[in-house]
Order: structure tokens, then C-alpha cells, then sequence
């Protein structure tokens, strides 16, 4: 696996998967895409780069803490989930507003976007979590 | 503030404000104690600010709607009775806790030890005030899972964890018979809400005439007797020593165990005034007392001795509140509900004086210790005013009360009539003789004679203020309420003796009251105690001979016999139905699917596959079906792991081509990335585990999964068969989903937006089983690591 090749392949990857996933993130609401998917699609990238350049040799250099993301993740999808409350609705009821951009154009905002932005952060951190604690496994 | 408030502030603050107590401690390091001391005194405001509207006689009510569907609410009440639980319980918290200052060593988990007493008081605080009682069996409840906490504070040692399991299987199971018990008052009366119940004189009627009337008392009796240590359930009491003796002295003498009490006394009202109330409550009582009593003796551990006097203690209340005739349904109430008051001051203080003999001599064993009354010389006093106290010597209060328990069994005798007219005041004698004996023993044994010359530190001193201070404040109140009874009785006990009766009262304690025949049974008392004095030693060491010679006549025995039994016999069936063989885990859920499946549709289709099949496949998908079936047989037969898992992901992509054939583009780009993760993370886990792939297989065994093998795949085709072709069960749900996206959600990804959207709290909880998910792996590989 650790051929120039694929590394040089991966090194090209890297940013545009990365970029790619952001963008499923934030198409899903209309588009095929959402949290789950693009969560699952950056966790397979950095898979790819522990894989490929080696778990040590990324570590020295990168080294989040899995744990912190999907505990950020977790909590930001619960506060969305209650944060409908303050306002006299139901719990997890969600809101829709078009906010007009002067570079984007018209932008829909939904809350439920940032429950999903939670659902990416808990994907990625859950998974990398699982595969670094596997991986480091001796 | 209206009293409602104040008292719900009064329950919960205590919960909130140990919540933040982690945050507390990076500010006042090792003195949050001060702080937690102070949350008492915030509580024990708050509920004396109940105290003037009660006295007057009048109760205090409200409530916030829970859950109406059940007819629960969060209700608080709050009369006399609930009043002085309440200063009881929030003065001695706020006593332990600023004891637990000097007790507690620096190096302890004090933001853990101070969190889980102030829960306790919390709970215990919300258990009088209930005025419902499902709620008041959550509180319960509570008390008993702090308790639990608080006695295995110490977690690493073995007597800790056993004494902190016995106390909770034993309150815990008692809280289930009570919790029983209400259930069926709730089928007598028709509500949980005890205030409707006690202020109605036909509904009380009602109940005692009731043919469940019997059913509910034992049940509720024996939540109280598990919870304040009575009959065979006292053995969990002695083992809660184990606990740090601040805990001890909160707990296990002066509030939890009195929960039993006062619940007894909550339903005096309702259940006594019949024989079934007396010969219950009063026999187990009076069973309870000499039987404590008596095996107090052969302690020799001063928690211990001071374990057996409470549960000793205990029952003289239970007796007392158990007295009753018809026409007199309470003649120990006043004494008891005293009694009850006197016992938290003078047992709190033995049990600090224990704490802090402990803590100097670094022994609790009584019979290394003695002559220490020149060392500890204010120690000594506290001790000695506590002791005499509870051995009933006047002026101090324990005096007081015992002449009232004296007087009421007396009375209680006298109107029975018959052989009771001298069994009763005999009975009662020979308790208050067993209690003056090893009240005499406390203070003999550790403060006077010798000091023994060996097995004692050599500089013994008194402590520091600390623990000083709350000792010295506990016995001026034993002395005060002695001196003048008249404060404590018309402030505190009246009104709790008028909301048992329900009816007003004029109590009058005084010190002197003449020659009655309770005087004589207190000379009495103190003559015979001086001579079984003389014989202590003998008689505990006539107990040790009788336990060793035997050892299964106790309820020790029993206990640790049944919990050893379900252990064996838990453990047995849980290694039968968890071989850790995973082919076995998965041939049972094949099996339970292919039953569940198959069986309704064997027996409710007509035609098991539909006739209206379409077999009409494109040339491009048929040979995407024969390359997953190549795979498929790849994964199941190549001979190495990796090549199978190779192929095995092949099959992955390959069904992930198919959806997009099918046009579904969101399905199609999950499947690729799941699978792309699962088969790396699959390698990375397979190159760690030995490369022996094929094991042995018998014919019998191969045709047996062979077999398995071919009904779940006929089970799973006739599934999918019928649920696009066939008979449709149910309306398909998507209609919903697919009309209602866009005007409800602002989505056009009906995928996404039943994701995000409509069935958002269902993600939430996956989620949350991601996340519990990394942790269970987190925690297999690094266990693992650890047994080798």
C-alpha cells in the first residue's frame, strides 16, 4: 500500500475528499448528501492516509483527539434538539429561513443543518476513534 | 417566598448546588466541605422559614404537574412531622459536614464524598416533603442508592463493597415490598396523594375496613423495617459501618435509618388503632430492642457497639409509635416522636466521638483502649454527656424521653390488661437495662481505668476545632433539651405529635414529676444495669461461644447463603446462554429471524411467492448479479482471510453498482464509503489475529450451517419478494415523507430531512450508540491488555 503511487495519489485526494465531504455536508438538505454520508467519507480519507503513510508517521505530526470531535458532535446535535424549547416549541421542532448573501446568493438556513453538522462530527470522530484505537493496538 | 417555593428550593437546591460542586473545589481546594456545610444551612433555612406556619398548626401544599397521564405530581407537603424531619436532617448535615473538615483526610475524593451526601440530604429532604407516594418511593429510593455510595466510599476494600451491597439489596428489596404496599393502597383508595387520604376520616374508614387492609400494612411495614434496621432485616446495619464515620453518624444513626420511622409514623393515621397495627409494629419493636440490645455485648469495635444501640434505639421508636388500642390509637406518639429527636442529638455525638477516638488512636477496637480521659480530656466529656444521655441519666434529654417510653408502656400495658399489664413495662425494663449497660461500657471501656500498655499510638491528644466544635454543639443540645424540654417539645414536637394525631395537643415534658411508677421503672433500669454491668465480659463472651458452636443460627448465615446461591446460580445460566462462541450468537438470531419471518408468512400468504413476478432482466444487470454471486462464493470459500475479505468488499461495490442502476444515488454513495471503511478497518484488525483460517469441520456440522445457511437466504428472498411485489401488509409510509418534506422541512432530500428532521430523535439516540460504540471498543482493547 505504501507505493509512491498511492501516495502521491492520496496526497492529491486528501484536500479535495475533504472538501468533498464538506459539501455533502451541506448539500444534504436537498441534494443526495448529509451529515452521515460526508461524515463517513472524511473518516474513510484520513483511513486512507494512516493506511498509507503509516499511523506513527501521521501521529507525529497529527494527532487530534478523536474522543473531543464526537463529543462535540453529540452535544452540538442535542442543543439543536433542545434548543426549540426556549422558544415555546416542541422538542426538536426545526426552522427554516432564506437569508439572502451578497457572494452566494439565496442561502437556506435550517436548523436542522446544524444537527447534521453534529451527525458529521460524532461519524468522523466515533469512526477515527474505533480505527486509531485498532490500529494502535498492539 | 411562599412556603411551597421554599421548600421545593429546600429539596432541590441541594442537587443543584452539588452539581457544581467540581467547579467549587478549583476555588476552595480542599475546603469544600465549609461549602457544603453552608448548602445545609441554606436548606436548613428554607425549611425553618416553614416552621412558624406549622407550629401554628396548619400544613403547607403544592404542587407542579409530572405526569398527569398517571395522576403523579410533583407535590411537597409539609406538617409538623415533615418540619422536623426536616431541621433534623438539614442541622445534623450541616454538623457532619463541617466535622468532615477535620475527618476527612486531604488526599480523600472530597468533591466525590461531599456530592453524594449532599445528594442524601436532598433525597432525604424530598422523602418527608413528599406529598405523593410514588414520589416518596423515589426519594426513598435515593437515600438508599446514596447510602449505597456512601458505605462503599472506600471502593477498594473488600468490606466496604460487601457492607455497601448488603445495605442496598436489603433497603432496596424493602423499598420494593413498600413501593407493593402503596400499590395496593392506590387499589383501596384510588390515589397516590397522601395528604387527601390523612384528612379524610371516611376514607380512613374505609381503608381499615378494607379486606387488602392487612395486605398493604405488611408490605409498607416491611419497607420500614429494611429501611430502620428492624427484625431479621438489622444485619445490613451493623456491615454500613463500613462507611466513613461522619456518614456513619449522618446516616446510619441520625436521618436514614430513621426514614423507617418516619413512615411508620406518616401512616399512623391511616393504620393503627387495630391489633394487626399493635401486634406488628409493636412486636417486631420490642423483639428488635432486646434482641440488639442484647448483642450490642459482644462488640468490640466501638462503630459496632454503636451500630447495635442505634438499631436498639430504633425499635424503642417503633415500639412506641406501634401502641395502640381502639379507643386509644396514640399512646406512645408524643414519647416516640421526642424520643426520636433526642436519639439524632445523643447518637450523632457518640458517633463523632467515635469518629474522633478513631482517628487519634488509629483503632476502633474498645478493648485495645482505655484510660484515655487524661489525654483526651474534652473528648472524654462529650463522650461521657452522650453516653449518660442515652443511658437515660437525668438532666440530660435521653432522660426525659425514656420516662415518657416508660410511661407509655405502662399505660399501654394497663390497658391491655391480663399477663401484658407487667409484660410490657418488664419488656420496656429490660431494653432501657440493655442500653444503660453498653452505654456505661462505651465510656468505661475508652476513657477509664488503664491505659493499656501496648497496640496505642504513643502521643494521644483531642483534636482540632474542626471536629470539636460540632461534637461540643450536639451534646449543649443534649444538656439544653434536658434543662428546658419545654422548647424542643412545643416548637418541634408538638406540632409533629399533632399532625400523627391529627388532632391538637398539649404537651408538657417536665424533668420531675413525681413518684409515678416510671420512676420506679428508671431505678429499676439503673440498679439491674449496674449488675448486668458487673457480668458484660461474661455475657459477650458467652455469645462468642454460642456463635461459634453455631454458626448457621443466625440471619448472617442466611443472607450470605442467598447471595451466594443467586451468584452460583446466575452464573451458570449467563455461562449457558454466553458460551463466547460467536457461530452460536449467530445461528440463534438466524434461527429467531427466519422463525419470525416465516412463520406469518407461511401461515398468512396464500401464495407464498407472488405470481405476478417479473423476470425480466436487463443484460447488463444479469451479469452484475453473476459477478455478486461470484463473490459472494469467493468470500464464503477462499481459503486465506484476506483474499476473502477482498472479495468480500467486491460484493460490496458491486451492490452499491446495482443501486445506482436502480437510480439511488444517496444509497449507492453510503454503500461505497461504508464499505471502503469496514473492509480497512476489517484488515487492519485481521492482520493481529492468528492467520488459521479454516478450522476442522465435521460433515454433520457443515450440512448443519449449510442448511441455516439456505433458509435465511429463502427467508430474505421471500421477504423481499413480497414486500415489492407481493401482498402489501401496511400502507408504504414514504407517501408521507415524500409530500410532506418540502412544506414541513424545507428539504428536497427526503432521505436526509427524515434523517435530520422527522425522525431527528431517533438519530440522536444513534448517534449516542456511535459514540457508545467507540467507547465499547475503546474499552475491549484496552482491558484486554490489562488481564494478560
Amino acid at each position: 500500500m505504501t507505493t509512491t503511487i498511492t501516495k502521491t495519489v492520496t496526497k492529491i485526494c486528501l484536500p479535495l475528499v475533504i472538501l468533498f465531504s464538506i459539501s455533502l455536508l451541506l448539500a444534504g438538505h436537498n441534494n443526495p448528501g448529509g451529515g452521515f454520508i460526508g461524515g463517513v467519507m472524511f473518516a474513510s480519507v484520513i483511513a486512507l492516509t494512516y493506511v498509507v503513510f503509516g499511523l506513527d508517521y501521521i501521529k507525529s505530526f497529527f494527532d487530534p483527539d478523536w474522543g473531543k470531535w464526537f463529543a462535540f458532535g453529540l452535544i452540538l446535535a442535542s442543543l439543536t434538539a433542545f434548543a426549540a424549547i426556549p422558544f415555546g416549541h416542541n422538542f426538536f421542532r426545526s426552522a427554516v429561513e432564506f437569508v439572502h448573501l451578497p457572494f452566494f446568493g439565496e442561502v437556506e438556513l435550517v436548523s436542522a443543518g446544524l444537527f447534521d453538522i453534529g451527525v458529521y462530527f460524532v461519524v468522523i470522530g466515533s469512526l477515527l476513534f474505533i480505527f486509531k484505537n485498532v490500529g494502535d493496538d498492539e | 417566598m411562599d412556603s411551597f417555593t421554599a421548600i421545593t428550593l429546600a429539596v432541590f437546591l441541594p442537587f443543584i448546588l452539588a452539581g457544581i460542586l467540581p467547579v467549587v473545589e478549583k476555588l476552595l481546594k480542599n475546603r469544600i466541605g465549609w461549602y457544603a456545610a453552608a448548602v445545609a444551612f441554606l436548606s436548613l433555612v428554607l425549611v425553618a422559614q416553614v416552621a412558624p406556619t406549622v407550629i401554628h398548626g396548619e400544613s403547607i401544599q403544592g404542587s407542579i404537574t409530572w405526569i398527569p397521564s398517571l395522576g403523579i405530581d410533583l407535590s411537597f407537603y409539609g406538617d409538623g412531622l415533615s418540619v422536623m424531619f426536616g431541621i433534623i436532617v438539614s442541622t445534623i448535615g450541616i454538623i457532619i459536614m463541617s466535622y468532615s473538615n477535620g475527618y476527612m483526610s486531604k488526599r480523600e475524593d472530597l468533591p466525590r464524598y461531599y456530592q453524594q451526601l449532599l445528594f442524601f440530604m436532598g433525597s432525604m429532604l424530598g422523602m418527608v416533603f413528599s406529598a405523593n407516594l410514588i414520589q416518596l418511593f423515589i426519594f426513598w429510593e435515593l437515600t438508599s442508592i446514596t447510602s449505597f455510595m456512601l458505605i462503599g466510599y472506600w471502593r477498594n476494600r473488600p468490606m466496604s463493597v460487601y457492607g455497601a451491597t448488603k445495605s442496598l439489596l436489603i433497603t432496596a428489596t424493602g423499598g420494593l415490598f413498600m413501593l407493593a404496599g402503596f400499590l395496593v393502597l392506590h387499589a383501596i383508595t384510588g390515589t397516590f396523594d397522601i395528604p387527601t387520604i390523612l384528612h379524610s376520616e371516611s376514607m380512613i374508614e374505609f381503608i381499615k375496613g378494607h379486606e387488602l387492609f392487612l395486605l398493604a400494612l405488611i408490605l409498607i411495614f416491611i419497607g420500614a423495617a429494611s429501611k430502620s434496621a428492624q427484625g431479621p432485616f438489622y444485619v445490613w446495619l451493623p456491615n454500613a459501618m463500613e462507611a466513613p464515620t461522619p456518614v456513619s453518624a449522618f446516616l446510619h444513626s441520625a436521618t436514614m435509618v430513621k426514614a423507617g420511622i418516619y413512615l411508620v409514623a406518616r401512616i399512623h393515621p391511616i393504620f393503627s388503632g387495630t391489633d394487626a397495627w399493635f401486634i406488628l409494629v409493636s412486636g417486631v419493636g420490642i423483639i428488635t430492642m432486646i434482641m440488639a440490645g442484647f448483642l450490642a455485648f459482644r462488640q468490640t469495635d466501638i462503630k459496632g457497639i454503636l451500630a447495635y444501640s442505634t438499631i436498639s434505639q430504633l425499635a424503642y421508636l417503633m415500639t412506641m409509635y406501634g401502641y395502640t388500642t381502639l379507643h386509644h390509637p396514640g399512646i406512645g406518639v408524643a414519647a416516640a416522636t421526642f424520643h426520636l429527636l433526642n436519639h439524632a442529638t445523643f447518637k450523632a455525638s457518640l458517633f463523632l466521638v467515635a469518629g474522633i477516638v478513631a482517628h487519634e488512636t488509629a483503632t476502633r477496637d474498645i478493648t485495645k483502649m482505655g484510660g484515655l480521659r487524661k489525654e483526651m480530656p474534652i473528648t472524654f466529656i462529650l463522650a461521657t454527656i452522650g453516653a449518660l444521655a442515652m443511658a437515660g441519666i437525668p438532666p440530660l434529654n435521653g432522660f426525659l424521653s425514656k420516662e415518657m417510653f416508660y410511661e407509655a408502656s405502662y399505660e399501654m400495658g394497663h390497658l391491655l390488661g391480663g399477663p401484658f399489664t407487667y409484660l410490657i413495662p418488664a419488656l420496656a425494663v429490660l431494653g432501657g437495662v440493655l442500653t444503660f449497660a453498653y452505654s456505661i461500657k462505651l465510656i468505661d471501656g475508652i476513657f477509664l481505668g488503664k491505659r493499656p500498655s501496648h497496640g496505642l499510638p504513643e502521643h494521644i491528644h483531642d483534636p482540632g476545632w474542626t471536629m470539636i466544635v460540632p461534637t461540643a454543639f450536639l451534646a449543649v443540645l443534649i444538656i439544653l433539651f434536658g434543662l428546658v424540654p419545654s422548647i424542643p417539645s412545643h416548637y418541634i414536637v408538638q406540632p409533629a405529635v399533632e399532625s400523627i394525631l391529627l388532632e391538637p395537643v398539649d404537651l408538657h415534658v417536665q424533668l420531675w414529676h413525681g413518684f409515678t411508677p416510671a420512676l420506679m421503672m428508671t431505678i429499676a433500669t439503673f440498679i439491674l444495669g449496674i449488675l448486668i454491668y458487673t457480668r458484660y465480659d461474661s455475657i459477650a463472651a458467652w455469645q462468642n461461644r454460642f456463635n461459634s458452636r453455631h454458626p448457621m443460627l443466625s440471619v448472617n448465615y442466611l443472607y450470605d447463603a442467598t447471595v451466594n446461591n443467586a451468584k452460583n446460580v446466575t452464573f451458570g445460566f449467563s455461562s449457558r446462554m454466553q458460551p463466547g462462541n460467536i457461530k452460536t450468537y449467530v445461528i440463534a438470531l438466524l434461527l429467531l429471524m427466519i422463525a419470525l419471518f416465516m412463520i406469518p408468512v407461511v401461515f398468512l400468504t396464500a401464495d407464498i411467492i407472488p405470481s405476478t413476478l417479473n423476470f425480466d432482466i436487463p443484460l447488463y444487470e444479469g451479469i452484475l448479479f453473476l459477478f455478486m454471486i461470484i463473490a459472494g462464493l469467493g468470500a464464503a470459500l477462499l481459503p486465506r482471510y484476506v483474499p476473502a475479505i477482498i472479495s468480500l468488499s467486491g460484493l460490496g461495490y458491486l451492490v452499491s453498482l446495482l443501486f445506482i442502476y436502480l437510480s439511488a444515488p444517496d444509497l449507492a454513495l453510503t454503500q461505497i464509503l461504508v464499505e471502503t471503511l469496514s473492509t480497512i478497518i476489517f484488515l487492519l484488525a485481521i492482520v493481529k489475529i492468528p492467520q488459521k483460517f479454516r478450522e476442522h469441520v465435521t460433515p454433520a456440522v457443515l450440512t448443519r450451517d449449510l442448511l441455516i445457511a439456505s433458509a435465511v437466504a429463502l427467508t430474505v428472498f421471500v421477504l423481499l419478494i413480497n414486500a415489492t411485489q407481493g401482498i402489501v401488509a401496511f400502507e408504504s409510509l414514504s407517501h408521507y415523507f415524500i409530500e410532506n418534506s418540502l412544506p414541513l422541512a424545507g428539504g428536497h432530500n427526503i432521505v436526509n430531512v427524515i434523517i435530520v428532521d422527522f425522525r431527528g430523535y431517533d438519530t440522536l439516540g444513534e448517534i449516542s450508540v456511535l459514540c457508545l460504540a467507540a467507547f465499547g471498543v475503546y474499552n475491549l482493547i484496552h482491558s484486554r491488555g490489562e488481564e494478560e
